[in-house]
């Protein structure tokens, strides 16, 4: 187990690939902005997988924290103090406190019963957001977000350009990528696991299912506000259609497809995949989610460990190990 | 005018849409019952059968409309009844296939399920667009449904209670079929317990693919029926499977006349909050959700089921 470790080889991998792309992302024929979207996106769906591949309960209304975070990144920022700092933890606060309010309500519930009443919830805060306009100006989204320069007391850096822009999120990606290792390998991720395995064992054990996922929720959240943050800054606005039911598959589809399941960098791949076909398909054709969503369905249908399983069994089988069992969902089985 | 007067137009629009939330779900629970599969697909399934229905009644869109000729000789009256039946028929062809290939997650988590339904309703909507286009259509109807008519001093639409009572003979049908017939009586035992189904000598994969398709009929019945009162959208599936989730948890899983109740729960709240706050009238039915889920955590008349494991 490398479970103690701070850095692992991968991340260093990741790090040095994310690290280097503003050099190489235009000679093939990519564009600055794409890899900063790839990253805020990485963060999100990596404090998703927490939810749905460490605790095992999908969410698909997610994309909700991520709406809020956004708007309250924007708001903080036009009525009470445009401070970089201030903003982000303004999302990552509301996102927080509005995933507290629902985990209160749903933490007890298990399997689908979860995922259909984070769809009830994620779908109220859509259409409270869609349209409450005198806050969120409804469809028309909360314009002219700036990016606020990076203040560290001594020394203070812009970040308007893309390019400036793409570091201080490569920052961001770094510490969230080691904060979220961290905790997947602390006790705390060890119990959100092993409640995933088998809820009813834990919970003779004495832990406190309920407290455990309520908490796994609102980190989740919290990671979700934070990236609908940066978001925010990113695309210079907050809009609604990020929170609405087919963003909140998107994020799913993405961390599945990338192996969320099997491996901690499931949802990296995912996202990457994501936009990458995004850019590439849709050069050649306006139906290219038809393409993107015939790709999913056949990875649910054919390799549910995803990108990462297939890379996992390619990797055992280089090695001489026998193919690994197809991913355990037994918590669910009777 | 008096608050009487003006609140039984809405609590009529109301009922009108609870009874085919209701039509929704009821499809909806017959694919958890049977296959214990969330139908994420469902929503586009409805969207579909409205847009099969506008090809064959205004021979607008689809593949191929040079080969509808035929049919658009037809009078009125009688290509509205066929597209009752031969649209759904349609939609129920695509939905055996999508449980063809759901048959590979059979036996692992549920939630393997649900990621492929989500998968093919994004598959489907995209193929709606492709071949319909993403602007808003408009389904035409016969003449002898639209229009107005008198009640005392009240004007209401002709449609709406078109609409009611179809959703209500509908439900009356199917309702029949589960309690009086064999095929009912095999989809409520598999519903119960399909393994054991299957070792008393029944086809099992024949019975899924066939209820899958029936479910889906009933969506698409469902989506030719609203079709005229909310307009046609590639998207407007999730404005029908959302609302049948919320049927679904409200009235219980499992339960029939849940279902019905919880249908005519929420479109009377919607309705009736839309007199108010048109703006808002969407979000009432999740507060309601909310309300009674916390109080009881099964829906009204649920019983424990695969869904909570």
């Amino acid at each position: 187990m490398h479970g103690a470790r701070l850095v692992t080889p991968s991340m260093l991998v990741a790090f040095a690939i994310f690290g280097t792309l503003p050099f190489w992302i235009t000679e093939i024929g990519l564009y600055r902005y794409l890899g900063v979207e790839i990253l805020i996106w990485c963060i999100y769906a990596l404090g998703f997988n927490l939810l749905m591949g460490y605790a095992g309960l999908p969410s698909f209304g997610h994309g909700a924290y991520f709406g809020i975070g956004a708007y309250a990144c924007g708001l903080a920022q036009f009525e009470l103090w445009a401070n970089l700092w201030f903003c982000l933890a303004a999302g990552v606060v509301a996102a927080a406190v509005f995933g507290a309010v629902v985990a209160a309500f749903i933490s007890h519930r298990r399997g689908i019963y979860f995922a259909l009443m984070t769809i009830a919830f994620g779908q109220m805060f859509f259409f409270i957001a869609s349209k409450w306009t005198s806050v969120t100006n409804g469809e028309d989204g909360l314009l002219n977000i700036a990016r606020l320069p990076v203040e560290l007391g001594f020394w203070n850096y812009p970040i308007r350009g893309n390019a400036d822009f793409y570091w201080f999120v490569f920052a961001c990606f770094v510490v969230c990528v080691v904060a979220l290792w961290r905790l997947v390998n602390s006790p705390f991720g060890k119990v959100v696991q092993a409640i995933k395995q088998n809820e009813a064992r834990m919970a003779f054990l004495g832990y406190r299912v309920a407290l455990y996922k309520a908490v796994a929720f609102i980190l989740s959240c919290a990671v979700a506000g934070f990236a609908g943050a940066l978001f925010a800054m990113a695309q210079g606005g907050a809009f609604v259609q990020v929170m609405n039911l087919q963003w909140s598959g998107v994020i799913v589809l993405m961390v599945l497809i990338g192996g969320g399941f099997v491996s901690f960098w499931g949802p990296v791949l995912g996202t990457v995949l994501y936009f990458v076909a995004r850019d590439l398909l849709g050069a050649y054709t306006e139906a290219w989610l038809l393409w993107f969503g015939l790709m999913f369905m056949a990875v649910v249908m054919f390799k549910p460990e995803g990108l990462a399983g297939i890379g996992q069994d390619a990797l055992r089988k280089w090695r001489g190990l026998p193919r690994a069992p197809a991913a355990g969902w037994a918590w669910l089985r009777r | 005018m008096d608050l009487v007067g003006y609140l039984l137009p809405h609590l009529l629009n109301g009922i009108a849409l609870g009874l085919l939330f209701a039509l929704i779900a009821l499809g909806f629970m017959l694919i958890i019952g049977v296959m214990e599969v969330i139908n994420l697909a469902h929503g586009s399934l409805f969207a579909l059968g409205a847009y099969a229905a506008l090809a064959l009644l205004a021979g607008e869109g689809g593949p191929r409309p040079e080969l509808l000729g035929w049919f658009l000789q037809l009078p009125n009256v009688l290509r509205y009844a066929l597209a009752l039946v031969l649209a759904p028929l349609a939609v129920a062809v695509v939905g055996m296939g999508l449980e063809i290939c759901l048959r590979r997650t059979y036996g692992k988590d549920p939630l393997y399920g649900l990621l492929l339904t989500f998968g093919a309703a994004l598959v489907i909507e995209e193929l709606i667009r492709l071949a319909w286009g993403p602007s808003e259509r408009f389904l035409p109807v016969p003449a002898a449904i639209t229009g107005g008519v008198a009640i005392g001093e009240l004007i209401y639409s002709k449609y709406r209670f078109f609409a009611s009572g179809f959703s209500i003979l509908m439900i009356g049908l199917l309702w029949l079929f589960l309690e009086k017939t064999r095929y009912g009586a095999l989809i409520k035992a598999g519903a119960h317990d399909s393994e054991m189904v299957r070792a008393l000598g029944v086809n099992l994969p024949r019975l899924r693919t066939l209820v899958f398709g029936f479910g889906t009929a009933l969506a698409a019945i469902a989506g030719i029926v609203m079709a005229p009162i909310w307009g046609i959208r590639p998207h407007v599936g999730v404005d029908a499977v959302v609302p049948a989730f919320v049927v679904i948890v409200l009235g219980g899983v499992g339960s029939f006349w849940g279902a019905v109740l919880a249908g005519l729960m929420v479109g009377m709240v919607v309705g009736l909050t839309g007199a108010f706050a048109t703006d808002w009238s969407l979000i009432s039915m999740y507060i309601l959700l909310i309300l009674v889920v916390t109080f009881r955590g099964r829906g009204l008349f649920g019983k424990k089921s695969i869904l909570e494991a």
